[in-house]
Formats: C-alpha cells, structure tokens, sequence
C-alpha cells in the first residue's frame, strides 16, 4: 500500500469538518479522490445469526409460560423480594434480534490513535480502540452490534470528536454531529 | 382480606419498581457524569418512566455530554431535550390511534426521527400505516436515517409509508438509506431519488411484489412419475 499525502483540507474533508463544496476548485479532484479511496472500503454490514440472542430468547419464553401459574401478588412479592435482596437490575429493554457485524473506518492522516464511541459501548473513548490497516493513515475496527439505531462518533488522538465522513449524521445537542447507524 | 392484601403487595411492587428505575439509573450513572447531572437525569428519568417515556435515552445523552466533556450546564439542556423529543413522539404515536401504554423502544424509534428532523405529525403519519408495532419502529429509524441523508420530511414520510404499506419487511426497509445514497452518488437530490423511490413502493403496494420477489402464483406441479 503506498502512502498518499494529501491537502491539510483534503483531510479535513475526510474527518468531517469540510464538505466537498467547501474546498477551493484546485482542490476538488483531490478531495473526491480521497473521498473514492474512503467509500472503496467495503463496510456492508453482514448479517450473522446469534446463538445466543436465540437462546436467550428461548429461555425468556419458558419463563414467561411459567409466570403465567402465578398470581399477582406472589409476583409482587417475588419482586420486592428480589430487589430487596440486592439482585442486579434487569438490562435495559432490549429486543431480541439478529447481531450484526459491522466494519468502522477512519482516514486520519497524522493520528496517533483512534477509537469509535457511541451508544453501544456507553461512549467510553477507551472501550473500542480501532487499529491502523497496514502502514497508512487508516484506521478500522469491527465490532458486532445488535440489530437497532446506533449513534457514534469516531475518537482521535483522545481529544478529537469526528462524525463518519461516510455515514449520516444528526444534531447531538451539544453543536456537533452524531453519525447514525441503523441495522 | 386477600384482596387487600394483594392490593397492598401491588403498591410495594410498584413502588420497589420505581427505586429500581432509580436503582438503575443511579448505577448507570456512577462515576460517568457529576453529582448535579446525576441527580438531574434521576429527576427527569423518574417523571419520565412515569409518562410511560423510556429513560435510556436520558441516560445516554447525560453520559455522551460528559464523556464528551461538555460543560454541565449545556449537558442539563440536552438531556431536557431528549425527554421534550420523547414527549413528542408518544404524543404522535398517540394521535395516530396506537394502544397505550405504548412500546418504549417505539418512542424511542419516533425521538431519533425527530432529532434528525421530523415532526411530529410526520411520525403521526408513519404509525398510522397500521403495520405491527415492529414494523413501524424499523420504519421509523428509517425514516429519522433518511431525514439525516437530507432528504425532506415530506418525501421521506411518502416513502417510508408506501413501504411499509406495501409490506415491505424489515430488511427491505433498512435498505432505503443506501437505495436513496445510491441515486445521489448518480446525480439525483435526496428529494428525488426518495420521490422515485416512492413511486415504485407504491406500485408495488398496488399491483403486488414484481414476479422475480414475490411467491409463485400456483404452487409447483408435482413432477411426473
């Protein structure tokens, strides 16, 4: 893989902070180089069935038929009884579905580490580090991620909060942009 | 007396639900966002699971202001905003006749399309199509995504109800970001390449899946001895 400089707003194209428009005319066919080079990454997500969301969803069945023997208020009881225990609270609702993999890509020229947070690793910058591909200034990571609506933002140099150049994006409350992720 | 015991053992249990929500809430937020945002986000999430509102949204958005190191002031503002969004999608979804107490998940799904730019009359519009609940929540992630891409609440609200009208499922309906991205990349606006896509769902809706998609018309012959 050989290694390609580019224009310092060429690269602020690619982490977001430009468009293609924003660029002077001598820079466009750079920029839609660089832009060609990003979406030739193949980053479809590939649908892989779960064993474990399947019998999970199994068990949780054979509860419920179980349930259905009890009264109301031995289910009362059986709750207060549970929490007062100190037993973990129940995950946050959370259909069962297909997991999904997914491949996140960065072109971040000059970065000396990148990471992706979101709402599926509760926006830690240090939970999903992503790793640089080869010599270059990529940088990708895939994870496996329940079918659903994520939000993320890529990481760089822990300082750095960039949306996906190749993903939609939305306000998020705080003047920057999300990126959308929907499975 | 049975009675009124187990009129009593149901207020406990809601009552312990309630500390639980706070429970959760609370460990959630531990050591993630300051005391003051913590007490802010319990206070909220409190009266919002009590609308019949999910407060995962609110949890999030608390934890992203903070891991993104935004003064707490501007966090407390978006996390207010997050619960006035969900507000507004379960007040749509009522409008559009759906059985209360709604899916939480469903609200959720309207919140995001409003925070990329529908109103709440658009998600109005998508839940009155009468598809299943889980239908509808895929067609609302699609339609908050295909409002991100730029396309106008009008013909994102066409499209994605002409979809799901024709019973297009799930996986179909997540496809229509890229179908839309596929027809820019060729030239047309986010407004076209949803209007012609549009088109298509609603013929499909009329006149049945094109022959390459859909079941055969007859079942096969069994083959000859």
């Amino acid at each position: 893989m050989t290694e390609r400089e580019f224009h310092p707003q060429v690269k602020q194209l690619l982490d977001g902070e430009l468009t293609l428009a924003d660029l002077p005319a001598e820079l466009r066919d750079e920029g839609e180089e660089a832009l060609r080079l990003l979406a030739a990454v193949d980053r479809e997500p590939v649908s892989v069935p779960s064993v474990t969301w399947r019998v999970m969803a199994r068990l949780e069945r054979k509860r419920q038929r179980r349930l259905a023997w009890l009264l109301a208020p031995a289910l009362a009881a059986a709750a207060a009884l549970l929490v007062w225990l100190g037993r973990p609270a129940s995950p946050v609702a959370s259909a069962p579905g297909s997991m999904v993999t997914v491949r996140f890509v960065l072109v971040a020229p000059g970065a000396h580490q990148v990471s992706v947070a979101g709402t599926f690793n509760g926006w830690d910058p240090a939970a999903t580090p992503l790793v640089r591909s080869g010599s270059g200034d990529m940088w990708v990571a895939t994870l496996v991620l329940p079918s659903g609506q994520h939000q993320y933002a890529f990481v760089v140099d822990r300082a750095r909060w960039i949306p996906d150049p190749t993903a939609p994006a939305v306000d998020d409350g705080f003047g920057r942009r999300n990126s959308v992720l929907t499975l | 007396m049975i009675r009124s015991c187990a009129a009593v053992l149901c207020v406990v249990a809601l009552a312990v639900t309630a500390l639980d929500a706070q429970q959760t809430i609370a460990g959630r937020l531990s050591g993630r966002v300051s005391p003051e945002i913590a007490m802010l986000v319990q206070e909220l999430g409190s009266a919002a699971a009590h609308r019949g509102l999910p407060v995962d949204p609110l949890i999030q958005k608390a934890i992203e202001g903070s891991a993104k190191a935004i003064p707490s002031d501007r966090v407390g503002t978006a996390v207010r905003l997050v619960v006035d969004q969900l507000d507004t999608a379960a007040a749509a979804l009522r409008n559009a006749g759906l059985a209360t107490p709604l899916d939480t998940v469903e609200i959720a799904a309207g919140a995001f399309a409003i925070t990329a730019g529908l109103r709440g009359r658009d998600i109005t519009e998508i839940a009155r199509t009468g598809r299943p609940t889980a239908e509808v929540i895929v067609g609302l992630r699609v339609a908050g995504t295909l409002a991100a891409i730029g396309v106008p609440p009008s013909e994102t609200v066409t499209l994605v109800s002409a979809s799901l009208r024709g019973r297009r499922g799930a996986g179909d309906l997540l496809t229509l970001p890229g179908q839309v991205q596929t027809e820019m990349a060729r030239g047309a606006t986010p407004a076209q390449a949803a209007a012609g896509l549009a088109r298509a769902a609603a013929a499909q809706a009329r006149h049945g899946p094109p022959p390459d998609r859909g079941p055969p018309p007859h079942p096969p012959a069994p083959p000859h001895p």
